[in-house]
């Protein structure tokens, strides 16, 4: 999975999200290291839908424009849990290797 | 006209490139996003924006439909495969030109100058002229696919069958004894072909590809004046 697409379904694991709020939280959730911008979230967005991992929740109309907000679907919570488990346990492997006793080796 | 609107126009153009269906369902809402992320003052589309907007463009256009079923999605990524192949069938001539000719050479020493030309124009020009049309045409039958346009079906039939000509041709005439590389690589271009041939004629794609009433095709072909 790639690093977008891990952290669009990670923004999405704690609710419903509208397209820029999405991008404020993988910005955040990343720490600032990841900025997407709207032509990188659009095409993710309608490729996830595709694949059954999100879905569109509601619409709003907001100042004249369509906000639609998007969630997760079993499938989607299914996935990341999947990815975050074998990242999790790929950087606990790294993190024993480098110091056995439980600090990071200098 | 103000900064905004000047602003608004800008990213309107640049959604422009992107595929209909998916500017029906999408663009408004890229619209909200662009201008909500924009900083006061900012009048044109940014460099960075205008890369961003067209990489998707492209994506957007490249990728399948979401109704596409597994199997044809399956097929849309061989065929990518088969543009990359094809890329390869060209570097693997270019680079090994030189050897190619010496093979020819020392199979056939006493070859004269215009039995020379013939084999450079039997056995090299086309591979070098066609490789590029073969990823062309791989990466247009992707999209076609992807689409579930009716005719893309029978162009992918009428090009397996005009491939599988061609490498019958090369076998008969042992090819494979001055290109051994360049012969494995349209083998297994043709493999990928038969592959994807297998899925877009699978029973699940079938309903994918229906025809559509309203091309001017089947108009003018169909009952109506």
């Amino acid at each position: 999975m790639q690093e977008a697409t891990f952290l669009i379904l990670t923004a999405l694991a704690a609710g419903t999200q509208h397209g820029y709020g999405i991008l404020a939280d993988v910005g955040q959730i990343s720490g600032g290291r990841v900025r997407l911008r709207p032509g990188t979230l659009y095409t993710a967005l309608d490729r996830l839908r595709g694949d059954g991992l999100i879905e569109v929740d509601r619409e709003e109309i907001v100042d004249g424009r369509l906000r639609r907000y998007y969630r997760l679907t079993d499938e989607g919570g299914a996935r990341l849990a999947a990815e975050a488990a074998r990242l999790q346990a790929n950087a606990r492997a790294a993190l024993s290797r480098l110091d056995p006793a439980g600090g990071v080796a200098t | 006209m103000s900064d905004r609107e000047n602003l608004e126009r800008g990213y309107r153009r640049m959604l422009a490139c992107y595929p209909r269906d998916f500017r029906r369902e999408n663009s408004d809402e890229i619209l909200g996003v662009l201008l909500a992320s924009a900083p006061d003052g900012q009048r044109r589309v940014g460099v960075a924006e205008a890369a961003d907007l067209i990489r998707g463009a492209l994506r957007a256009w490249l990728r399948p439909l979401r109704q596409c079923p597994p199997t044809v999605r399956a097929a849309v990524r061989l065929m990518y495969a088969g543009a990359v192949l094809e890329l390869g069938i060209l570097v693997t001539v270019i680079v090994s030109e030189s050897s190619i000719r010496s093979a020819i050479l020392a199979r056939y020493p006493g070859l004269t100058a215009a039995q020379w030309h013939l084999i450079v124009l039997t056995h090299l020009l086309p591979d070098e002229i066609l490789a590029p049309v073969g990823v062309a045409g791989w990466v247009w039958m992707a999209w076609a696919h992807g689409r579930g346009h009716y005719w893309a079906r029978v162009v992918l039939a009428a090009t397996f069958g005009l491939s599988t000509l061609g490498l019958l041709s090369a076998l008969s005439e042992s090819a494979v004894t001055f290109a051994p590389a360049d012969m494995v690589a349209g083998t297994v271009a043709w493999i990928v072909h038969a592959a994807a041939m297998l899925l877009v004629f699978s029973k699940p794609a079938a309903r994918f590809f229906q025809p559509n009433p309203n091309a001017r095709f089947f108009r003018v072909a169909g009952s109506r004046p």
